[in-house]
């Protein structure tokens, strides 16, 4: 009955407004409290920087999906510093927006912030890198299985039953960072099954391009029956791949990386053999979402614990398809 | 009188130009760049940020600051002394870490965890100072390998501990208060930094060990020819540099407790440029502990506030730099153009309308004449500048030289003379006391005496600062003549608190009323300030009455009489308001008169000039001090007066060969004796008519 | 004879032990492909080196060098990728890096900021200026149609990669201006003695804002080799320790930081000193950490050594020189 009188009422309210005539359509019960929920919420967002493809790429699939529903999205840049991230976030406490989203250069510089920020009422959604503080949600690859799938990868080319010479070698970012180093134990862990395989050179290259190409080149030199490399970054590992071109050698390199465009043109070039991708939009969606629940359910910060690894596409030149990449939308 | 002179009258009168070239030569205005540089970035960002002045967010930087502002300070010791430490930012790093680990993972305690850290903090710096102290190895050069090097080992422990770091859990409350304690509602780390910034300011501003630091940063040659020891004052500056980086590394460890692989990266530019916009020189010689607060203020403020705004890095980093840039440019033009200006501005002329000077020919009773000519001559070329002269009851005469004697004549023929007192100072104006005691002006130094046994004492070099001074006007700087009243007070005038002795002549070209009269009242050893902005305040002279004394104001050729006693008290009266030219010293004569030195006669182009304040700025400015116009003081004469003012005779020297520079005499026992300041000789001149038994200690003191 | 050995001289000693050492324990260090490689790796480097000693002979020193490499040529390719002919990009790419230069030596020379404070700030503002207006991301590609730019960077010429000519090419013509030319004389003259300088007559300011636009084109060419070998530029290593690199390899051939001594072989000293320590340490696969470590101490002692042979004089130390 009160359904109905709800109905009436809408409906006359509706009519008298003059807005439509007779199509008297039924209100969906939950639109209110859904759109209420997001009312004057703030999504604070804190990169390791912004300027590349994956924290680009996260700002705006967030913003393109808060901004609509009245939700306030701000971005704090860092800039590649930890002790100016960490000054952010310990204003970002003061400020108390509603649902912080931190993507951590480490495992630890921000746990206590994090902590802190959940015990001060906010929401903390992490993003790819991991800090050793769970909060109420983490989105991003599951480095440890990447890890041991690149490794696996890599034998099935390289091992010597399968006609490699078994050698390989790893090319990290930075060695301190969360990727670099669950993935690290991932591909240690299955290569130590796998005594065939031969990891010659493992070294860090700092996310730099020129570096890596150094690394790589030396590399080439010294074992030129070399089968394959592994990169952490697709940005960093071009360097590796022209060092690989100027030897002239064949030799497979799998990177990994957000896939962003630039990323499958190298793919169809050839500078990649294979690439790891963790789809940069469908994590922007997934944290979205996340934030939209944590906002309409109300339960305290910190008192539930969510998990979401990003499923990992590998692709090769030869399985890819035109959608598997996306592109920034004001690229330049 | 026309609308403009009205104008320019007030406008002197109202505007006080002066104040300017005063505040440019105090020493804090050397932070006054970096303090409104400050004051501009916190109104901008206060501005700009809404919650900019919430309590929260000023105790999240204050934070923040603290640690930061550490660092600041460790570099800016070694810049001070001519260095640099550009591996303050890897030794944070290395503090940070190490005390992670040996709490997470070695489990020391919290005190041997500080201890320690601060040790390896210490002993980075010691490996830089032995290098760059020692060695000689070059700053720049050696400490951009030691970043390097501490930077790689403080990357080994991170691969080595990190994920133990991580995983441990630390159970005290003393390690965490701090990065996250209070005192007094203060965070722990800016108590700890106010605490150091001001040991550094007084070790640097006050203690023999901040000289050595600033004579190193100065001039390290100069330094080491002194004998100071160079090699080991720059090893400690960076052993504190390094130890002070660690502590900040371990309160950042405190409060984050995160071994993040950049921690610290970059903070050496960072901590530079905090330094150098609070105005530090690269180089040395130049800072202090307040440039470095402020320097870091301005700085985490600013980088904090772009990062609160929101703004892409790209902006930040442009406005970063843009914004130092100009800071530094100011600073710089600054330094290089602030003593410029300050010469410049310093010589502030006022309006100064002198009357009309009387004539000097028949029948003015200044009117010329040679009665000088006949002057004999005490100590010909045997004294250098004896300002004033007196003569004691034995008819000794005693008389201030150039170097810084009181120099004795002995009676009766004059011939012999001895060094009375040697005082260092320049001493000008005389007078026995009653217990006789030789009261004497000293000019730079003060009010001394020199007691019956020779003894040098001094009796005042300071009296109270006045209210809205400035300039600090509570030291003497020109002392320069005096006399002691019946109980015992003795009055002495400050011809200028603006200018050194030497520097006498601007004062002129300024024509402002610089000087004072200062009361010693010896049985309470109390110093005050009488009467203020006078022009030169010159002689003074205790009247006969006993409850008033005169007094010349060089500049402005004038004579007053002031009461200090009596009916009158504290009142000035006019009694000569328009000499011919510029009056010295007074003194008693036998007939209830008074006799004045006049040291130099006025000239129309120095009386037009005085009325044309402008032209004398313009001249200050534009050329060199050997080309202004100075006062004449190469011919004077001496005039009797009396109590009201009445020129009774005048006495000149109309050859100009004889004695025609006078600033002083004395009467006694029928002879004048003159002094002045740039002769070699002193005169004495036989008066007719006068009391032949008359001394000035007897019209004082009733003696004999 | 004089026994007393310059820093070059050192340096050049421990880079041939270094050498020599390698080539005993590490097989495949003495081959003409590692060598070249070896070369090849530091080409960019010792480029950057030969602007930066320009800037140290004539006693300055500019920090804003790698910087002004990055933003420049990223612009070049961010112009060149938004449909710009990309002959007009470089062009535009190098004007700017002439214009950052200009700015740098006028704020040096004119309104006497001292070079370490200025340049470090140009850097600041230019990575800034670059991000802000120029273009967004941190890491721009080169487009692939660039093949006669891609050549600079990844071409052979007789068996010789290409990057190895232009690093001779750079040091042949650093080398003949510095020695031959007379604005290469005024320079040394200005870094060795700018008063003096002014008072013969050299035009040292001017002189001193040549020295910051020659080394920022010397860089802007470092940058298109970077581009070309590696098919993109990276600004972040603007603010990377980079450029401590560059200074080391300037200082530690033994171009004094106090202007006026040292030449292009120098440059050419250091820079090899740090390819062999490089290449031999990769060849070992010695952890990137440790490397570092290594490197730091070999650089300290070549400095120590030098100081304990050639000690400074306290009498002849020249004031304000860190």
């Amino acid at each position: 009955m009160r359904f109905l009188k709800t109905l009436i009422l809408a409906s006359a309210f509706a009519a008298s407004a003059g807005t439509s005539t007779l199509a008297a359509g039924i209100d969906d019960p939950t639109r209110a409290p859904y759109y209420d929920a997001f009312k004057g919420k703030t999504v604070a967002y804190v990169p390791v920087a912004m300027g590349f493809d994956l924290t680009e790429g996260w700002a705006d699939g967030l913003r393109s999906t808060l901004e609509p529903l009245g939700i306030k999205f701000e971005i704090r840049d860092p800039n590649w510093s930890t002790s100016v991230g960490a000054q952010a976030i310990t204003s970002l406490i003061t400020e108390k927006p509603d649902v912080l989203v931190v993507h951590n250069p480490d495992v630890q510089s921000y746990a206590r912030l994090l902590k802190k920020a959940e015990a001060a009422g906010i929401y903390v959604v992490q993003v790819n890198m991991r800090s050793s503080y769970s909060t109420d949600a983490f989105i991003g690859a599951d480095y440890v299985t990447m890890g041991g799938q690149i490794a696996q990868r890599l034998i099935d080319q390289c091992s010597p039953d399968n006609g490699g010479s078994g050698k390989i070698a790893v090319i990290q970012g930075v060695l301190t960072a969360a990727a670099s180093a669950y993935q690290m134990k991932g591909i240690l862990d299955v290569l130590e099954s796998h005594p065939e395989m031969n990891l010659v050179s493992n070294q860090a290259a700092d996310w730099d391009a020129t570096k890596a190409k150094n690394i790589a080149a030396t590399v080439l030199q010294q074992h030129p029956d070399i089968c394959g490399f592994a990169g952490f970054w697709d940005v960093m590992d071009i360097g590796t791949s022209a060092a690989i071109k100027e030897s002239g050698k064949d030799v497979y390199l799998i990177s990994q990386g957000g896939g962003e465009q630039t990323a499958c043109d190298g793919l169809t070039k050839g500078t990649y053999s294979e690439l790891v991708v963790y789809n940069v939009p469908g994590q922007a969606r997934d944290m979205a979402n996340v934030i939209k629940q944590l906002l309409q359910n109300g339960n305290a910060p910190g008192s539930t614990k969510t998990t979401l690894f990003t499923p990992l596409d590998f692709l090769t030149k030869e399985n890819m398809k035109p959608g598997d990449c996306w592109s920034l939308p004001s690229n330049g | 009188m026309s609308i403009s002179n009205i104008i320019i009258r007030w406008r002197y009168r109202f505007i006080p130009d002066h104040l300017v070239g005063e505040i440019l030569s105090k020493n804090w205005i050397d932070n006054v760049i970096p303090m409104l540089f400050l004051m501009a970035v916190i109104g901008v960002f206060g501005a700009a940020i809404p919650d900019f002045f919430s309590a929260g967010n000023i105790a999240n930087l204050m934070r923040q600051w603290g640690e930061f502002s550490l660092v600041v300070l460790a570099l800016t010791i070694v810049i001070v002394a001519g260095g640099i430490d550009l591996s303050v930012g890897s030794t944070f790093a290395l503090g940070n870490i190490v005390a992670l680990a040996l709490l997470n993972v070695a489990e020391w305690s919290m005190p041997a965890v500080v201890v320690a850290t601060l040790a390896i903090g210490a002993t980075v710096g010691l490996v830089n100072g032995y290098l760059v102290g020692y060695l000689r190895l070059r700053a720049f050069l050696t400490t951009l390998v030691t970043l390097i090097i501490v930077r790689a080992i403080v990357d080994m422990l991170l691969l080595e501990y990190s994920i133990q770091i991580a995983s441990g859990f630390i159970d005290s409350d003393a390690w965490y208060f701090l990065g996250e304690g209070y005192i007094f509602s203060m965070p722990f780390s800016v108590v700890v930094t106010v605490i150091l910034a001001l040991i550094l300011h007084l070790v640097l501003s006050r203690t023999r060990a901040g000289w050595h630091i600033l004579a190193i940063g100065g001039s390290r040659r100069s330094a080491h020819n002194i004998g100071i020891p160079v090699r080991r004052v720059i090893c400690s500056t960076y052993i504190i540099s390094g130890t002070l980086a660690a502590l900040a590394g371990l309160l950042f460890a405190s409060r984050l407790g995160g071994a993040g692989a950049d921690t610290g990266i970059g903070l050496e530019i960072t901590a530079l440029t905090a330094a150098v916009i609070g105005g530090n020189s690269l180089g040395g010689g130049r800072g202090s502990a307040a440039k470095a607060i402020i320097g870091s203020i301005t700085v985490v403020l600013m980088v904090n506030s772009l990062v609160r705004l929101g703004i892409t890095s790209g902006a930040n980093s442009l406005l970063l730099g843009f914004v130092l840039l100009l800071a530094v440019a100011i600073d710089i033009r600054w330094v290089k153009n602030r003593l410029k200006v300050l010469s410049n501005v310093y010589v502030s002329p006022t309006l100064a309308e002198l009357p009309p000077a009387p004539a000097t020919v028949a029948p003015s009773p200044y009117a010329v004449n040679d009665r000088l000519g006949t002057v004999e001559q005490i100590g010909l070329d045997e004294i250098d500048g004896p300002e004033d002269v007196i003569l004691d009851d034995n008819d000794n005469i005693y008389a201030g030289d150039r170097t810084g004697n009181i120099i004795k004549f002995f009676a009766p023929d004059y011939k012999q003379r001895e060094v009375y007192a040697h005082i260092g100072g320049r001493p000008l104006g005389m007078a026995f006391a009653s217990d006789g005691s030789l009261v004497c002006c000293i000019g730079g130094m003060g009010l001394y005496r020199i007691t019956a046994e020779r003894k040098v004492e001094k009796l005042t070099d300071e009296t109270k600062r006045s209210l809205f001074s400035v300039i600090d006007d509570s030291r003497l700087r020109l002392a320069d003549d005096l006399d002691i009243a019946p109980d015992g007070r003795i009055f002495f005038s400050e011809a200028t608190v603006r200018y050194e002795m030497h520097e006498w002549a601007v004062d002129c070209i300024e024509s402002r009323g610089n000087g004072r009269i200062i009361c010693f009242d010896p049985n309470t050893g109390e110093t005050s300030t009488v009467l203020k902005n006078l022009v030169f305040p010159n002689g003074i002279c205790m009247a006969h009455d006993g409850q008033s004394f005169l007094f010349a104001e060089t500049w402005a050729c004038r004579i007053s009489r002031y009461y200090f006693d009596g009916p009158k008290a504290g009142t000035v009266e006019a009694v000569i308001p328009d000499l011919p030219g510029f009056p010295d010293n007074i003194n008693r004569a036998s007939d209830g008169t008074y006799w004045l030195a006049i040291i130099g006669v006025r000239t129309p182009t120095l009386d037009l000039a005085l009325k044309m304040p402008g032209f004398r700025k313009r001249m200050a400015r534009r050329i060199a001090p050997d080309e202004w116009l100075f006062p004449n003081i190469n011919t004077g004469c001496i005039v009797r007066f009396d109590d009201q003012g009445t020129i009774i005779e005048t006495l000149w020297d109309l050859g100009g060969k004889n004695h025609p520079m006078i600033t002083s005499m004395r009467e006694h026992k029928g002879h004048l004796y003159i002094g002045g300041i740039f002769s070699n000789r002193i005169g004495k001149l036989k008066l007719d008519g006068f009391d032949p038994h008359w001394t000035g200690q007897k019209s004082y003191w009733g003696r004999k | 004879m004089n026994l007393r050995l310059s820093q070059e001289q050192i340096v050049f000693g421990l880079a041939v032990m270094l050498c020599i050492g390698f080539a005993i324990a590490l097989d495949g260090f003495l081959t003409t492909h590692n060598i070249l490689n070896l070369v090849r790796s530091v080409s960019i480097l010792g480029i950057l080196g030969v602007a930066m000693g320009l800037v140290v002979i004539g006693r300055g020193i500019d920090l804003s060098l790698v910087a002004v490499m990055a933003i420049s040529v990223a612009w070049s390719l961010q112009l060149a990728a938004s449909g710009m002919p990309l002959l007009y990009a470089l062009a535009l790419g190098f004007l700017f890096s002439l214009v950052v230069g200009l700015i740098n030596g006028f704020l040096i020379a004119y309104v006497e900021i001292p070079p370490i404070f200025a340049t470090l700030a140009m850097g600041t503002l230019v990575y800034g200026f670059g991000r802000y207006f120029l273009f967004n991301l941190d890491v721009l590609y080169v487009p692939d149609d660039a093949e006669y730019m891609i050549w600079f960077g990844q071409g052979v010429l007789f068996g010789i990669p290409v990057p190895i000519f232009l690093f001779a090419a750079v040091c042949f013509g650093a080398y003949i201006f510095l020695r031959y030319t007379r604005y290469g004389r005024y320079l040394r003259a200005v870094g060795d003695n700018q008063l003096a300088a002014r008072i013969t007559g050299i035009p040292a300011r001017p002189i001193v804002v040549m020295q910051y636009m020659l080394s920022s084109q010397i860089g802007f060419i470092a940058g298109i080799i970077t581009a070309a070998s590696v098919l993109s530029m990276n600004t972040r290593i603007a603010n990377s320790t980079f450029i401590y690199d560059v200074i080391l390899v300037v200082v530690l051939g033994g171009i004094g930081l106090s202007g006026g001594r040292g030449g292009i072989r120098n440059v050419i000293v250091g820079t090899l000193l740090i390819g062999i320590l490089l290449n031999g340490m990769t060849i070992m696969d010695i952890q990137y950490t440790v490397q570092n470590v290594i490197k730091g101490v070999i650089l300290l002692s070549a400095i120590v050594i030098d100081t304990i042979l050639n000690p400074r004089d306290e009498q002849t130390a020249q004031q304000g020189d860190i």
